[in-house]
This record gives C-alpha cells, sequence and structure tokens, in this order.
C-alpha cells in the first residue's frame, strides 16, 4: 500500500472508527464461526465446539485491540483525543482561556509585528537574481587619505580608519575592464531630478547606472525594456527607466508611459520601462530610486557643468557591484582586482594634480602606494548596509525587549496553568491510579497549551497587524527615507509566528504539566481532593513570580532612561525659536538657475512669500537646522598662516567650523540675537569686503579673551584675512540636538554665493504654520511654476525626524514595561487569592483560635511583598547585568542623553512603582482572606 | 506422552502468510488451515494473532485485500498477494534459508 492509501485509510480511520471496528468484529466473529463449524463437523457438540474455537483463537479483545492498533487512527486519533479533551477543558473554563489567549496574543503579536519589521530592515535580500553571488565594493583607507571630492557613505572603522563605499569613474572602469571571477561589474549612483512631465514639477530620487546595471543584477522590466550598454554610451538617445512605485504614483500605471517624453533636469529624455514592483535600487535599505538614467548622460544633468559629479577629474561617487561566478569567492575576486584597484587611485590623483596646476592651485598632497586603500569585497545581497548598520542596534534592542514580553507572559500563562492543573488533581491522580501512562498524561496537558497558544498566536497575528501599522509604521520611525520599507505579515512571518507559538505552548505547558503528574496517589484520593497548597506556593510558583517583576523591572528602568532620555532632548535649549516655523527646500539649479538669474530667483520667492497671507517673516539658509545635515570649513588664524605649508605642501589648521551661508535677516527671524556687532546688511554683496558673523563657542575656541570684532581669519590658505567678524550671536545648534554646540560662522549668501545652488526657505508663521502652505505653493508656482518646493515640513517636525529612533524605544519601552507590569500584577494577584482560596481551612483554624483580621492581612501581604521584594532585587542586579552587557556590544549609553545607564533615580522610581503595584495586587486577596467564616471553613471538610 | 508443539519464532508468521497466499487468495480463517496443513499440526499458533499480522502486512503493501463470499456464501475478507508481497516473499525465503542452513550447520558440529 502506498503511503498515501495508508494514510488515506488513517484518516478514514479517524472519521469513522467505528466502521473500522466493525470490520475488525465480523472478520474475527467469521473465524470463530468457521472453527466452530468444523469442530461440529468434526463431531463436538456445539457448545463445546465453540469454545475450543475461542482457545484456539486466544484472547479476543486483545486481539481486537491489536488489530485497531494497526489499523485505527493511531497517533492521529490520540492526538484528536486529546484535542477535543483540552478543547472542552477551555470551553469549561471561558476566564482562564480568554486572559491566557490575550495575554499570549499579545506577547506573540509584538513580537511577530517586530520580526516582521526586523525582517524587511534587516534580513531579507534584493529581489534580483541569485543575490547571493553579489558582492558591494568597499575600501578602507587610513583616516588622513584624502580621494578628492566625496559622496556618499563616509565613515570611520573601529580602528578608526576611514570607510568608504563610493568609488571614482576611473575605478568602475578599471575593474571592470579586469580579468576576474566577477562576470559582471556595474556601478550607480545617486542624483536629484527634477521631473517635469505633464506640465507638473516635481524633485525624484534618481540615479545613474551603468548600462550593464540591470543586466548584472538580473532585473527585467514588467513594460518596455530596461537600460542596456548600448544606452550608456556617448551619441545615444537620452532614456530613462522608472521604478513601479513612482510609475504608480506619477503616471497611473499606465502602460502607454513607454515612449512618453519627460524633462529630467530641462533635458528631454524618452521613458523606455518600469522595472518590477519590489525592486527599488540597490541603495539603502528603504530608499527608492524613482528615474534611472544612464552614466553617460549624468554630466548633461547640470545647468554648472562643473557640478558634474564627473566634472574634471569627477568625484568618487559611484557605488560599485559585482556578481561572482558561480563557485568563486569574494576573496579571489578581491585578490584579482586590487591592484587595478590602486592603479585606478593614482591615476585619479594624477588627474587631479593636472587640473589643479592648472587651476594654479597649490599641488595637493602626494599618495604613497603605503597609503593606498584597501578594498574589500562585501556581500551585496541585501544593497548597501550602512544605514541598516544605523538601526541594527536599535531593533535588536526592541527584540529584546519583545522576548522578554513574551517571556513574562509565558510566565504568567504557565502560572495560571500550574494553579489550574493543580485544581485538576484529582483528577490527574485518578487518571494515573487506572492506568495512564504519565507520558500520556504529560502529553495531554501539553496538547492543551499548545492549543492555547495556537489560539494565542492566531490572535496574535491581528495585535501584530495592529501594532505593525500603529505603533511601529515605518512613517514614523523611518522618515521620507524609508518610503520603499514595507513590512508585510508574509510566509516568512507566519512561520516565525507558527514556531514562535508552538514554542511559547512548550515553554509554558512543560514545566506545569510536569509537576501536575508527579503525584504521590494515595493522599490525593484519599484527601477529598482539596489539592496541596505546597503547589502554589512551590519554587515553581516563587520564581515565576519572581521573575516577572524581574523582568517589569528590566523592561521599566530601560523606558525609564529612554523617557528621561527623550525629556532632556526635546527641552534641549536649541538656541533659537523654532515656534511657528515652517521649512521647504528649493534646487533652483536643475532647473537651470545660475549666478544673477538664481539670486533674482531667491530674492523674487522671498518676497513673494513675504507677502503670503499669515506670513511674518521669510528667510533662507544653505544648511536647514537641527536636519543631521552639515556643512564645515577648515579655520586658518594669521600665526598658522604664518608657520606656512609642511613637508606634505599642507597647512596645519586651527581648526574646524560650521558654516552656514544665510540670507540678511537670517538670525534675525531665527530669533537667535545679536550679541555684540551688527549685524549683515544689504551692502554686503557679492563685491563688497567678506565679512562673517560667528557665535560664541567660536570666540571661545579661536579668539579667547579678545573681543573678535574687526578681526578676521580666513577659510582658504591663499586669501589670508579674507574674512572678518563683524558681530558675536548667542550660541544655538546647529546639526543635531544631542551634539555639543560647535564654532559656527554665518555667512552672507551674497559672499558664498557659489555654494547656494539649492536652499532651505525658514518661513515664520503668525498662527499654525500647516495653514499657511497651500498659498505657499501658489505664491511659488507664480515665481516658476517649474520650481516644486520640496519637502515641506515644520521646524518641529524637522527637529523630531532626528529623534524618530529616541521616540520609538521610549514609545515602545514604556508600553511594554506596563504590559510586563501589569501581567507580573495580575499573576501576583491570581497566585495569592489561589493560596487563599486553598488556604481558606488553615485561615479559618488561625481565626477560631483568636488570630485577628490584621494578623491574616499581614499574613497573606508579607508573603505577596516578600515575593516582590525578591523580584525587585533580582531586577536590579538583571539590569545592572544586561546595561552592562548591552553596553559592551551596542554601546547602550550613546542612546541616551543627559542620563547615566545605572541613573539611581530611575532605578528608585521603578522599584517603589512595582512595590505599590504589588501592594494593590495583595491588598485584595488578603481582604478576602479576613473574610473567612472559622466555622464554614471548618465545616467545609 | 503428547509432542510438544513448537512455538512459531518471532517474525516467521509473516513469512508463512506469505507464502500461503502465495498459493491463492485466501480469506484470514483459511490462511490459518492452510498454514496448519502444511505444518501438518506441527506448529502451536494462536490463530488470532494472524489478524494484526495480516493488517501489518497489508499496511506494507505486500497483500491487498476485499470484501468477498466464502465457501459458504458468507461474507468474508480475501486476502491476495500483492507484486510487491511476491517480492518480499523471495527475499524472505532466502534469507529464512540461509538462517536455518547456517543453525544446522552449528547443530550438525560435533
Amino acid at each position: 500500500m502506498a503511503w498515501w492509501k495508508l494514510f488515506l485509510d488513517r484518516m478514514r480511520a479517524l472519521r469513522d472508527s467505528e466502521s473500522v471496528h466493525r470490520e475488525i468484529d465480523e472478520e474475527l466473529r467469521f473465524h470463530l464461526d468457521m472453527r466452530a463449524e468444523e469442530n461440529v463437523r468434526r463431531g463436538m457438540p456445539p457448545e463445546e465446539a465453540r469454545r475450543e474455537a475461542e482457545r484456539r483463537f486466544g484472547r479476543l479483545t486483545r486481539i481486537k485491540e491489536m488489530g485497531y492498533e494497526v489499523r485505527g487512527g493511531g497517533m492521529l486519533e490520540t492526538l484528536r483525543q486529546d484535542l477535543r479533551y483540552g478543547a472542552r477543558m477551555l470551553r469549561k473554563n471561558p476566564g482562564f482561556t480568554l486572559v491566557t489567549v490575550l495575554t499570549l496574543a499579545l506577547g506573540i503579536g509584538a513580537n511577530t509585528a517586530l520580526f516582521s519589521v526586523v525582517d524587511a530592515l534587516l534580513f531579507k535580500s534584493l529581489p534580483v537574481k541569485e543575490p547571493g553571488r553579489l558582492v558591494l565594493f568597499r575600501c578602507v583607507a587610513s583616516p588622513t587619505f584624502s580621494p578628492g571630492p566625496y559622496a556618499g557613505y563616509d565613515g570611520t572603522d573601529a580602528a578608526g580608519r576611514r570607510v568608504m563605499t563610493s568609488f571614482a569613474y576611473q575605478t568602475f572602469r578599471r575593474i571592470r575592464q579586469q580579468q576576474s571571477v566577477l562576470s559582471d561589474v556595474f556601478a550607480y549612483g545617486d542624483l536629484v531630478l527634477n521631473v517635469n512631465a505633464d506640465g507638473q514639477a516635481d524633485i525624484a530620487n534618481g540615479q545613474a547606472v551603468s548600462g550593464n546595471y540591470y543586466a548584472g543584477l538580473g532585473v527585467g522590466a514588467i513594460v518596455g525594456r530596461t537600460i542596456t550598454n548600448e544606452d550608456d554610451q556617448g551619441g545615444a538617445r537620452p532614456v530613462a527607466v522608472l521604478s513601479h512605485r513612482y510609475w504608480q504614483r506619477r503616471f497611473g500605471g499606465d502602460p502607454s508611459v513607454v515612449g512618453k517624453q519627460i524633462n529630467l533636469n530641462d533635458t528631454a529624455f524618452t521613458v523606455v520601462g518600469v522595472t518590477p514592483p519590489g525592486f527599488e535600487g540597490t541603495m539603502q535599505v528603504g530608499s527608492t530610486q524613482d528615474v534611472t538614467i544612464p552614466l553617460a548622460w549624468e554630466p548633461r544633468m547640470y545647468t554648472d557643468p562643473k557640478n558634474s559629479r564627473m566634472y574634471g577629474a569627477g568625484q568618487w561617487w559611484l557605488r560599485v557591484m559585482g556578481r561572482l561566478q558561480p563557485g568563486a569567492t569574494a576573496e579571489q575576486a578581491r585578490a584579482q582586482v586590487e591592484t587595478a584597484f590602486h592603479q585606478s587611485v593614482a591615476e585619479h590623483h594624477d588627474e587631479l594634480q593636472t587640473s589643479a596646476q592648472t587651476a594654479g592651485d597649490k599641488p595637493i598632497s602626494e599618495v604613497s602606494p603605503q597609503q593606498y586603500p584597501r578594498l574589500f569585497l562585501d556581500p551585496g545581497g541585501q544593497g548597501e548596509m550602512n544605514e541598516r548598520e544605523r538601526y541594527a542596534s536599535s531593533f535588536y534592542l526592541l527584540l529584546g525587549v519583545v522576548a522578554l514580553v513574551l517571556l513574562v507572559a509565558c510566565a504568567n500563562v504557565a502560572n495560571l496553568f500550574l494553579a489550574r492543573v493543580t485544581s485538576r488533581q484529582k483528577e490527574i491522580g485518578l487518571r494515573l491510579a487506572l492506568g495512564a501512562s504519565r507520558f500520556r498524561l504529560v502529553r495531554q496537558l501539553l496538547t492543551e497549551s499548545l492549543l492555547l497558544a495556537g489560539l494565542g498566536g492566531t490572535a496574535g497575528l491581528l495585535v501584530a497587524f495592529w501594532i505593525k501599522e500603529g505603533l511601529l509604521s515605518v512613517t514614523d520611525w523611518g522618515g521620507r527615507g524609508m518610503l520603499a520599507l514595507q513590512p508585510r505579515l508574509d510566509l516568512r512571518v507566519l512561520v516565525f509566528t507558527l514556531a514562535l507559538s508552538l514554542l511559547t505552548g512548550i515553554v509554558f505547558g512543560l514545566a506545569p504539566a510536569w509537576r501536575a503528574t508527579k503525584v504521590n496517589l494515595a493522599p490525593m484520593l484519599n484527601g477529598g481532593g482539596r489539592g496541596s497548597s505546597a503547589a502554589t506556593r512551590s519554587p515553581l510558583n516563587r520564581g515565576l513570580i519572581i521573575s516577572q517583576v524581574a523582568l517589569s523591572l528590566l523592561l521599566l528602568v530601560g523606558a525609564g532612561l529612554f523617557v528621561r532620555t527623550l525629556g532632556k532632548l526635546r527641552s534641549v535649549e536649541s538656541g533659537f525659536d523654532g515656534r511657528n516655523l515652517l521649512l521647504f527646500n528649493v534646487q533652483p539649479d536643475l532647473v537651470g538657475y545660475k549666478g544673477e538669474r538664481m539670486a533674482r530667483l531667491y530674492e523674487a520667492l522671498a518676497e513673494r512669500i513675504e507677502g503670503v497671507p499669515g506670513v511674518r517673516q521669510v528667510t533662507f539658509s544653505r544648511v536647514p537646522l537641527l536636519a543631521r545635515v552639515r556643512s564645515t570649513r577648515s579655520v586658518y588664524l594669521r600665526d598658522s598662516l604664518a608657520i606656512g605649508a609642511d613637508a606634505t605642501n599642507r597647512v596645519a589648521a586651527n581648526g574646524q567650523c560650521n558654516v552656514n551661508l544665510v540670507r540678511e535677516n537670517f538670525l534675525e527671524v531665527m530669533g537667535i540675537p545679536l550679541l555684540t556687532g551688527r549685524p549683515f546688511d544689504m551692502h554686503d554683496g557679492a563685491r563688497a569686503p567678506k565679512v562673517v558673523v560667528v557665535n560664541q563657542t567660536f570666540v571661545r575656541k579661536y579668539f579667547p579673551g579678545e573681543n573678535p570684532v574687526g578681526k578676521s581669519f580666513t577659510f582658504d590658505v591663499r586669501k589670508p584675512d579674507e574674512l572678518e567678524i563683524i558681530g558675536i550671536v548667542r550660541d544655538a545648534k546647529y546639526a543635531s540636538q544631542r551634539e555639543e554646540i560647535p564654532p559656527t560662522v554665518y555667512v552672507s549668501w551674497r559672499q558664498g554665493f557659489g555654494d547656494m545652488n539649492r536652499a532651505t526657505f525658514e518661513v515664520r508663521t503668525t498662527g499654525e504654520p500647516n495653514l499657511v502652505i497651500a498659498d505657499l505653493r501658489r505664491a511659488a508656482r507664480e515665481v516658476d511654476a517649474n520650481l516644486p518646493l520640496n519637502d515641506v515640513r515644520t521646524q518641529s517636525e524637522q527637529a523630531d525626524q532626528t529623534l524618530t529612533m529616541e521616540r520609538l524605544l521610549t514609545k515602545l519601552l514604556t508600553l511594554f514595561g506596563l504590559l510586563a507590569q501589569s501581567l507580573a500584577a495580575v499573576g501576583l494577584y491570581g497566585v495569592l487569592s489561589y493560596g487563599v482560596a486553598q488556604r481558606t481551612r488553615e485561615i479559618g483554624i488561625r481565626m477560631a483560635l483568636g488570630a485577628s483580621r490584621s494578623a491574616v492581612v499581614k499574613m497573606v501581604m508579607r508573603y505577596g511583598l516578600t515575593l516582590t521584594c525578591f523580584g525587585v532585587a533580582a531586577g536590579v542586579l538583571t539590569t545592572y547585568a544586561v546595561t552592562r552587557y548591552l553596553e559592551s556590544r551596542i554601546n547602550l549609553s550613546s542612546m541616551l542623553y543627559g542620563v547615566t545607564l545605572s541613573d539611581p533615580a530611575t532605578y528608585a522610581v521603578i522599584a517603589s512603582l512595582l512595590m505599590l503595584t504589588a501592594l494593590a495586587a495583595c491588598y485584595f486577596p488578603a481582604r478576602r482572606a479576613t473574610k473567612v467564616d472559622p466555622l464554614t471553613a471548618l465545616r467545609n471538610d | 506422552m503428547t509432542k510438544q508443539k513448537p512455538d512459531l519464532p518471532q517474525g516467521t508468521l509473516d513469512l508463512l502468510i506469505l507464502k500461503a497466499l502465495s498459493l491463492g487468495p485466501m480469506h484470514g480463517y483459511g490462511v490459518g488451515q492452510r498454514i496448519q496443513q502444511l505444518a501438518e499440526e506441527m506448529l502451536q499458533i494462536e490463530e488470532g494473532t494472524l489478524y494484526p499480522a495480516l493488517y501489518r502486512i497489508e499496511q506494507r503493501g505486500w497483500v491487498e485485500s476485499e470484501w468477498g463470499v466464502s465457501e459458504n456464501n458468507r461474507r468474508a475478507r480475501f486476502y491476495k498477494l500483492t507484486r510487491a508481497g511476491r517480492k518480499q516473499l523471495a527475499v524472505e525465503e532466502s534469507q529464512w534459508e540461509r538462517l536455518t542452513s547456517a543453525v544446522a550447520k552449528v547443530l550438525q558440529a560435533t
């Protein structure tokens, strides 16, 4: 019989075990009848014939059982019995079932929701062909290595070396030509595109890619075609590929978009195709590349060709990816291409040198071969990892948090379960006495707990959906940068939830089941089944309560630390007035503005917006405040210039400062008060002597103990004393709330105009800033319809965007901490109430012997509070150990602000909170104990 | 003095059932009868144990069964050797022969 037929037989037996029994009966009866007939034929009297037949046959019932064991439902059938029995028990105790399922649903749901986010954020591979074979290039150099202009991720590793993931075009070309185990090497770099289609302009994330980008990734088009090598050549027609997301949003998913003309930065391109949904490019996780053009067209995307990243020697700006041939390793590839890489670094450096000479600049410092950066090939199947790494520690922390919540939930359910099986002690004892094996009973109880866990898991999916969309909503913590991240409750997540539910069921079910079946039969059956009070005061029970309190303390202390961090960060004195301030960005250089025309545009835009009702003042600056963006320059004072250049042609700077190019009224509008000197005015124009306003920190650092007004310094070693200080303003935060206020130099926008190709406008409103947005856009369209206002937000939204992770951690830790605490309180309450109910007789005797009510209250409360104290003590130790560990692994204290890891106030507040809750949880059972009537209690027996 | 009938060694019942059925389809009672006839009543078999054994063999796919009508016109379950059963019989027969000849050799040693 094939296995499937066997299975069908089993299923039939399961559905209709009666008919199987009937068949066996009939067959055996036939046998006995035949034998008896035979015996009669041989001359036996009928009755003896029958007896003889039965004797020869053996034990009939036993044979029937053996037969049914083979032909019946087998394991499946016992499982079904267990399930039926379990379901009946759960139906009989709806309160217990409801509390348990809810508790588990919260625990499992929180874990499922977080897993779905973590999976999408940290674990998912790119939706490309064989992502495991992709490698992403990275180079690591000494901290002093400078490749010239650089754009992209620029970090520092643990050893203090510079880590870069962008490369020059030369490098890409060299590596692509090099014979190696890489079957394909392709490059891509981001660029901002002003898209004008159907008479409407907006700003899109764009990218320029080498012609083999899509072929190398193995990504096709769902409509039209992708970019090919032929498109990436001088003289080719300008073509563009759209992402599915952008196609849907901007063109309503219209397939006739293929062949359509769209203007990208004022150049006409033809759309040739759309990439599949889910493919969002290969940049940082969550980012999406809306519009893709061939690399060959990048230089044409700028009004001033000098702004192109390919201009002259070119910037390091391209990410480079390769595809390994089957079976090849990244290390083989690295060894094969590193020489070509070094060669390209030298070439790029030579080109930089040549262009410096032709421009009459001082020669740049030499790069010796010892300084050549090292090349690394990282797994590229997930795209770029830097953003992921930024989020990783926060999310691993949260994963730990929800795992703890689940543990607390398990402890709670285990406790309830234990109390419940203890009350079924008599039944269990009876079954054991009747010969049921302990294994069979443990299995029965485990089936019940798995059933509960299954229900909990199912309800948990609903909870997960709710948490994922609400508490963990990506727009909340990820901001615009995470637009494309869409965590789903997909198959991977469902498998996770299933596994988690099973595990949960075993964790909370096994220990109680084991304990409950370890029964001494004699007293159990004699004693009227009161159940032993020992069971509710067992070490297991106490341990569960203590660990619940301890885990709650851990979570709540964590929450407390983040609440204080967030509070401190929010109340940080920013040094400027962020209320009623609306911000937006414009990038006029994308649509052809430059020089005087751009200056006139800024003026016109500012003046036009000043006329909008509800707007009080308008200013603009190169860098928005509290946006994690900074522009820094080296500061050279007269003394360091006097020392002159060292052997490597470098002049040592006195230090760094932050720079912002601002409209004349910026300091006034932002509410940064002038302390001495004068503000900028209209006379500080492009041809006037260059003047700057500096902040207090700048003065303290570079002109300590002097009045710097009237003194000079420079950013440019060739022009000493170029910048005269005309005023000092109060300190204000620049890039983020966390940072120390840096030395800051404000330069009039007219005098630093070369960098003013984009700006952030700051609009001070009389009332609610969001109310003027529509009018603002209309006003801007009147000035130039081809100039979209980008990224409109209020200053407080802007500031909060830099605090997203802090807010998320605070919110979730607080919520889960309180959840764990309520679970612990419910657990304590349950155990004490149950204990009181079990000890009714004992309490009755005590009271009959003259114990006062307060003595009884004290007795019950002492028990509960002692447990809580142990829990708090264990919690403090655990928290201390866990924070130490996290500090060493993910540098926890760097996530905090203005509060230490072992902040005594936080610990004290949380410990008292837990004690108070415990007090409440103990009080009610204690009061009930005093209501015990001694007579009834004694008669009860 | 009656001669003690030997018990069946563990596992040989399956072999005997297969052998009996190799002579043609039979109901359970018939299988038992046939084995006894062939063994010339020299084996002690608890007849009931035939049935769990038959069910097990059926689940292994060596025999098939269906309800039919017996020689005395009663409903009876008939068993038939399958192709896999025939193969299994050959395997078990040769194993048995090797076993018995080996045991015999040991016992014949003086």
